[in-house]
């Protein structure tokens, strides 16, 4: 029987079966000496999916289509990380036009993504309520006008994927059907009137009572000469790292740990790291669009120190910055030629690497093929991956001030920190079982 | 009365069993007050569908404890117990759910499972589907 929390020698086991809100699964061991936490483990149990395993053999230009299955909420990434390695292998050039449309395809996964993540995962936390169906009830202007944002990102997923599950419109170089002019003015109408329902929203999440755990980590992400980095830029952290998304795997290491079955990557000079909107929105302040940049502006006082629990306003700064983005792409774009749309590629023996912006953090890929364009090897290195070693810290600092809360606000705070992270458990290798074990002091 | 059937799904394996029944439908003689849908995610599809409708027919591929396979109408209460493959847990379930809290329902929802990938289990929910249509507009006459 669990002795009260907050009894220095009890030992408690809190197990919390199936935490929601998480895309895959998980579990959380905290171990409790004299009060003290002695050991804390983020386990990921969930069976390794071998994506780079059966991706070998298989001809590289099926890769932006077996990417898109590997998760259901940011397929693009994986889509755009594959193709812009394997142009980089092959030397295939890429259209202005096929780059603009990229990016308005990536703003439609990062609009779809944090939304979802702002408004149905994390909101609840903040609110005291279970899930987003007790917000819509209770906030219905706000879900509404979230449903109405994550739609327009929906639409572009379907106008340049072809389906906003497992899309299927890329191919090396370029997609294989071009949107007609008047497809994009109707979004481009749509994309305009969204920026003022999306600056609305953040306002709102700014008005919630959202917690602040402000921390010393390293943020990782790309940075571009020009543009709020998306599909390309150097890897950049604010301690000065500074390097060619080539040379990734020069400078981030992957090892395993026993208690998970997902890879997990460090700094090899420095260890743990934070890559996602978060270190995003800080690293490149000054590429935000303005009305992202005012919107940050706003919000200073929440970016002064990396907050994992500011990640919600980072979110809701990108779905502007992501919508701002959206509309420029389509206003300047070009459209290609049919040849420069759907380019033809000769296959050849080399390595490409590659790393983009998932809505979660930088997404890298490396890929190997031989001269006929068989995948010799494939590297996948996935936001969640990168950011578990921080996740346990983050959790390690927040455990003493759990110890004394009851089992079910204990659970609840350690799954609103997993929470601002946005894991994609699947990604990386699903619900989250917390055990915490309070030993009393062990005799001498 | 306007009567939306839905087919939720994807286009692969056993998942995509809503869909075909939708194709199924589409071949069969239906009163001009029905409306076809297919929905590849619960949300938002599946919320959008839902609106406008005075009556819904939702049709997935489930996963259960049930003995028999096959196609069977569920009721509300029991999709807790059924399991249907989603991301971040948000499937049919809990788009229901949402669509009610948002005022989106229609007043009547009528689901159907499918625990079964062959032809027979398509046909047999198309069966259920086209009886549900039949009894809706008695119902309402």
């Amino acid at each position: 029987m669990a002795e009260p929390p907050g009894t220095r020698s009890a030992r408690r086991i809190i197990r919390v079966g199936a935490i929601a809100r998480v895309e895959g699964e998980g579990a959380l061991h905290l171990v409790v000496e004299s009060g003290r936490v002695t050991d804390l483990r983020l386990e990921i149990y969930e069976p390794p999916r071998f994506f780079e395993a059966f991706a070998r053999g298989r001809r590289a230009d099926e890769l932006p289509d077996l990417m898109a299955r590997i998760c259901g909420i940011c397929p693009v990434a994986y889509q755009m990380s594959a193709v812009h390695a394997l142009e980089s292998a092959w030397g295939v050039p890429v259209h202005p036009g096929v780059r603009a449309l990229r990016r308005l395809y990536y703003a439609g996964e990062w609009i779809e993504s944090h939304l979802l993540h702002m408004t149905f995962l994390a909101a609840p936390d903040f609110l005291g309520l279970d899930d987003g169906i007790e917000i819509a009830r209770i906030h219905r202007a706000e879900v509404e006008r979230a449903l109405a944002l994550r739609k327009i990102g929906n639409r572009i997923l379907i106008l340049l994927g072809g389906r906003s599950v497992n899309p299927v419109g890329v191919r090396i170089g370029g997609f294989h059907r071009l949107p007609t002019g008047a497809e994009l003015q109707a979004l481009a109408d749509d994309l305009r009137r969204a920026r003022g329902e999306a600056l609305a929203l953040l306002r709102w999440f700014a008005s919630l009572p959202v917690p602040s755990r402000p921390q010393d980590v390293e943020l990782v992400a790309l940075r571009h000469p020009q543009e709020y980095p998306m599909n390309e830029g150097r890897v950049v952290s604010s301690q000065g790292l500074d390097v060619a998304a080539d040379a990734f795997e020069d400078v981030f290491e992957e090892t395993q740990v026993e208690h998970s079955t997902a890879l997990r990557c460090r700094l090899r000079a420095r260890g743990r790291y934070l890559v996602g909107p978060l270190a995003r929105v800080s690293l490149n302040a000054d590429r935000l669009s303005p009305a992202a940049a005012a919107a940050r502006e706003e919000l200073a006082h929440r970016f002064e120190r990396p907050d994992p629990a500011s990640s919600v306003f980072a979110r809701g700064i990108e779905v502007v910055q992501a919508i701002d983005a959206a509309l420029e792409a389509i206003v300047r774009f070009e459209p290609p030629s049919p040849r420069d749309a759907s380019p033809p590629v000769s296959p050849r023996a080399a390595v490409g690497r590659a790393a983009t912006e998932a809505p979660r953090g930088t997404l890298f890929v490396a890929v190997e093929t031989d001269a006929e364009g068989i995948v010799q090897r494939l590297r996948i290195v996935p936001p969640t991956s990168q950011n578990q070693g921080q996740i346990e810290e983050d959790l390690r600092a927040l455990a003493p001030s759990v110890l004394a809360l009851s089992d079910d606000r204990a659970r609840r705070a350690c799954e609103a920190a997993i929470r601002d992270y946005d894991p994609c458990i699947s990604c990386a290798t699903h619900f989250l079982t917390l055990t915490v074990e309070r030993r009393p002091p062990r005799c001498a | 009365m306007r009567v939306t059937v839905i087919g939720v799904g994807t286009r692969h394996g056993g998942d995509a069993a809503g869909l075909a029944v939708v194709t199924a439908l589409e071949a069969r003689a239906l009163p001009r007050s029905v409306a076809l849908v297919r929905c590849e995610r619960p949300l938002p599809d599946l919320l959008e569908a839902l609106a406008g409708a005075d009556a819904a027919i939702v049709v997935d591929a489930a996963r259960s404890d049930h003995a028999a396979r096959g196609a069977r109408r569920v009721a509300p209460a029991e999709l807790a117990d059924v399991a249907t493959t989603s991301s971040h847990g948000f499937g049919v379930a809990r788009a229901l759910a949402l669509a009610e809290a948002l005022g989106r329902a229609p007043a009547r929802v009528e689901l159907v499972a499918i625990e079964g990938e062959g032809d027979a289990d398509v046909e047999d929910a198309a069966r259920i589907v086209v009886e549900l249509l039949a009894s809706l507009t008695a119902a309402e006459g």
